[in-house]
């Protein structure tokens, strides 16, 4: 089988900010619920959020939303800090966290200029209402260590390893391997796919869009972190209008 | 007393061998539960864990596997079928046999009232895994069978030992990482941290 690269495109054209891949990662992935008080001391839990933006002032005004997860950058700058290698880089481009490893220094939050890290400085706690639908495959993390978007990591060990037993193919944007929050996104802003594979929708929207007059830009792409989320420009028709 | 007038205090006999002893005491304790503690730490505990842990239900392997000859994926059915585990059948799986067979004495007894109870048995864990360290049966029963060219439901013992023959189950690989990892190796799997932890 050839090596994966898996990558995110994020079109903020077709994001609404519903916040459906916020509560859908919450669900995939055993995030402890978040209380108030979290989210005064920013100490919040939260793999990937809508951050919405207000543009213009009162009767013309506008909300755009992004939606930030982890970049999953090829040139972290959370790697090199970490001094267990709990944070590395692993040869299917995924940025992973190794939870055993992690013994809690907190460089690589400090280090990361997305703020997509974070640290449990509680032991995660649930209603019992709610235990019996924690995932199962994915580990919930004790207190005193950091965590972060995996890329849903699971559906992808899950289905490959699927695919492995019962000999088929693995589809390009099959629902199995999607992170939770593609397959929830209900106006597919979010694609997810193996950017190795040239045929894939996300290599096709790569090859089309960072072009030089294309809509995709990375965040923060000055800092070189070469991130493999790209991010597609919101196409504003008033404005055009407007200037015109 | 004249300052700097100092002599040393005469230590009575009495205080030297029990200090002795004492001392005699400590060092080979301290040796013990090293090697006790060494012998768990690398590989398996040296003594004390002979034998698995006592279980609710005296159940036997040997007359089930030896004698009637059924295979261990008849009751372990799970893991060949594509879930994590192979995990223990429930009540329900024994008494399909055990509605008719065997007599009202001894263990059976005790899964008849279980079932009858409604409640399930209170199996003592053998095979332990924490929870950051995920393992599946599948691909590795697919892998060495292939390898070994055996079939699916002979490939147990590979890694559980000779269960027929225990009286207790017990745990006979040491299931640790490093173990996971030479196997990985030997055989080219994936040795990535994302494998089994996430």
């Amino acid at each position: 089988m050839k090596q994966s690269k898996w990558g995110m495109v994020v079109d903020l054209d077709k994001c609404n900010g519903c916040q459906a891949c916020v509560v859908a990662c919450q669900s995939e992935n055993n995030i402890p619920l978040q209380k108030k008080s979290d989210y005064d001391e920013n100490r919040v839990i939260q793999w990937i959020r809508v951050e919405r933006y207000w543009e213009g002032s009162f009767p013309d005004v506008k909300a755009k939303f992004i939606p930030i997860m982890c970049q999953h950058c090829d040139e972290a700058p959370c790697e090199p800090v970490c001094p267990v290698y709990a944070s590395y880089h692993n040869n299917e481009g995924l940025n992973v966290q190794v939870y055993n490893r992690c013994i809690g220094t907190r460089f690589c939050a400090n280090n990361c200029p997305y703020q997509v890290r974070f640290f449990n400085f509680w032991e995660a706690e649930w209603p019992d209402s709610l235990k019996n639908q924690l995932n199962p495959d994915v580990t919930v993390r004790s207190r005193g260590i950091m965590e972060k978007c995996t890329f849903c990591v699971q559906k992808i060990r899950r289905t490959k390893r699927d695919a492995k037993v019962n000999g088929f193919e693995i589809e390009d944007g099959a629902r199995e391997i999607n992170p939770a929050c593609v397959n929830s996104c209900n106006t597919e802003a979010l694609i997810f796919g193996d950017m190795n594979n040239p045929e894939s929708k996300i290599s096709r929207i790569k090859a089309k869009e960072e072009k030089k007059d294309g809509r995709g830009y990375h965040l923060m792409e000055h800092y070189g972190t070469s991130p493999n989320v790209l991010y597609l420009k919101k196409v504003d028709n008033s404005k055009k209008s407007h200037s015109h | 007393m004249i300052p700097g007038d100092y002599r040393v205090p005469k230590i009575s006999k009495k205080f030297l061998i029990i200090s002795g002893i004492g001392g005699f005491i400590t060092t080979v304790l301290i040796i013990v539960v090293g090697i006790f503690v060494g012998s768990a730490w690398w590989t398996q505990p040296l003594f004390g864990f002979d034998e698995g842990p006592d279980q609710p239900i005296a159940f036997k392997h040997a007359p089930h596997v030896k004698q009637l000859g059924m295979k261990c994926t008849y009751c372990h059915r799970f893991g060949t079928e594509g879930a994590a585990a192979a995990a223990i059948p429930p009540v329900e799986f024994c008494m399909s046999c055990h509605r008719i067979v065997g007599d009202d004495k001894g263990e059976i007894a005790k899964i008849r009232d279980t079932y009858e109870g409604g409640k399930p048995i209170d199996w003592v864990r053998v095979h332990r895994l924490p929870d950051h360290a995920k393992f599946y049966h599948p691909p590795h029963i697919k892998k060495l069978s292939e390898k070994n060219n055996i079939e699916a439901s002979e490939v147990c013992s590979t890694c559980h030992g000779d269960v027929a023959s225990m009286t207790k189950v017990k745990q006979v690989s040491p299931m640790k990482m490093g173990w996971c990892v030479d196997c990985h190796k030997a055989n080219g799997a994936s040795t990535d941290c994302t494998t089994c932890h996430y």
